[in-house]
């Protein structure tokens, strides 16, 4: 039987953890300026616009994203588009985080006082205007702790991705796991570094969030 | 309500408005002309209509019937370059300031001249410069709201009004929200806008000023134009029951 070093595991873990990082990355990035435009939309004042935003975000939060990525796999393939795991993953993590952005988001313009719409209303600016230098500047500062907290979400939720065979933290895990018959060390070393990865989220979050109430 | 043409000689031209919150009439029926360079104060107990009156005159608030123009535009809900193109003729000042207080107070001035008209940073500067000194508040340009005490922010609410260069400016009880000793900086500022010319409409519940400044003053009740005259009528003789009580309720 073959023995592994331990270095050539936490090597190969490192190596697949790059993955989780790069998808975490797309889906925050992607998640987030998509997340912006559903903001937009929100608060447009379109008919009906407003709902269909609302059903969007009940959808991804009334399901379990292991479904959703499921769906979003074999979806594609169906629609007869041959992609890859990586591509599937990012594309599925990037609405999910969409949606949830979008709700943090939203709670955030609620919190601005109705006079900061009135105001500008009244100087006649539009409603883009009004939303990128009047109530966006506001809402951002007491978004930026839940939004960094989100990400933390993001990180763990990117482990689902190796149920489609992407090989990030988890599915190395997996692989280490059944290749050295100690699942259990396999599993706490990849438990150890999602938590390097998400604890100093966490942490600045919290310090964020203290910050803006002190 | 048959008679709506519209009167030319009116800057704000309202016609048999008619709004309602749900089941409670609010106003039932206001016909208000306003003249360039005319001077009006609303009086009137709370819930006699008179803020929501002042904000369908720049369509923060909706009605449900009636006409409403200002400088010959008719007000259009709905149309939002209408709207817009209208409320560049309309300035509002808020009971609470409603500053922005991310921006400086120069920069609370500049935001609509530079992103509504299209001037240039530093004309819009300039101007906003202009304003500030014209409140008295020349030195604050680089103040947050926060930094700025009540009276000081009411003033560069009104410089941030003022730099639209609206036809009329709306004042909703502007001083209301203002500890007693700050109320007299901006009633002079008002006063001294007066003076120059600007078309007052203004909800206040300061009597002596609105017997001072005043060409008109308009009695509210219950959702109506109950009484309207100038100040010395107004307020040396009050024709109906409710004005009187109204007036002597404040003299208590």
């Amino acid at each position: 039987m073959v023995q592994f070093a331990l270095w050539d595991i936490l090597g190969f873990l490192v190596g697949a953890m790059r993955w989780t990082v790069l998808l975490s990355l797309i889906a925050f990035a992607g998640g987030g300026l998509m997340g912006l435009a559903l903001l937009m939309l929100r608060f447009a004042k379109l008919p009906g616009v407003g709902t269909a935003v609302a059903w969007y975000v009940q959808l991804f939060q009334g399901t379990p994203l292991l479904m959703q990525l499921f769906l979003v796999y074999f979806g594609l393939a169906l629609l007869g588009w041959d992609t890859s795991p990586m591509v599937a993953a990012s594309l599925c993590l990037t609405l999910y985080a969409s949606a949830y952005l979008t709700e943090i988001w939203r709670g955030c313009v609620m919190s601005i006082p109705q006079g900061q719409w009135e105001a500008s209303s009244g100087l006649a600016l539009t409603y883009a205007q009004q939303m990128r230098h009047v109530i966006l500047p506001q809402a951002a500062r007491v978004a930026i702790a839940p939004t960094v907290g989100f990400l933390v979400q993001v990180i763990k939720g990117t482990a689902l991705a190796s149920v489609i065979g992407f090989v990030e933290l988890t599915k190395a895990g997996q692989m280490i796991s059944n290749a050295t018959y100690q699942p259990f060390m396999a599993y706490t070393l990849v438990g150890l570094m999602y938590f390097a990865l998400c604890y100093p989220l966490s942490w600045w979050s919290q310090r964020l969030e203290n910050r803006r109430l002190a | 309500m048959s008679n709506t043409t519209p009167s030319p000689f009116a800057l704000v031209d309202i016609q048999g408005l008619h709004k309602s919150f749900g089941a409670t009439q609010v106003l039932k029926g206001i016909d208000l002309q306003v003249r360039r360079k005319e001077v009006v104060c609303i009086i009137g107990k709370s819930g006699s209509g008179k803020s929501t009156l002042l904000r369908c005159i720049n369509g923060l608030e909706r009605f449900d019937s009636g006409h409403l123009a200002v400088d010959g535009q008719a007000l259009q809900h709905g149309n939002a370059p209408a709207m817009r193109e209208l409320r560049q003729h309309v300035g509002m000042i808020f009971q609470s300031f409603n500053l922005f207080p991310h921006l400086s107070a120069g920069r609370n001035v500049m935001l609509a001249p530079s992103l509504v008209k299209g001037l240039p940073k530093e004309e819009a500067r300039t101007r906003a410069q202009t304003l500030l000194e014209r409140v008295g508040l020349g030195d604050k340009f680089d103040r947050l709201p926060e930094q700025l005490s009540g009276g000081q922010q009411q003033r560069v609410a009104i410089a941030r009004a003022l730099a639209m260069a609206p036809s009329v400016l709306l004042c909703d009880e502007i001083t209301s929200a203002l500890d007693p000793e700050l109320v007299g900086e901006v009633l002079q500022v008002v006063e001294m806008l007066a003076s120059e010319g600007m078309t007052l409409l203004m909800v206040t519940h300061e009597m002596a000023f609105a017997r001072k400044v005043s060409d008109r003053v308009v009695f509210m009740h219950q959702g109506l134009i109950h009484e309207m005259g100038t100040p010395d009528e107004i307020f040396n003789r009050p024709q109906t029951p409710e004005l009187q009580q109204f007036l002597s309720a404040l003299r208590d």
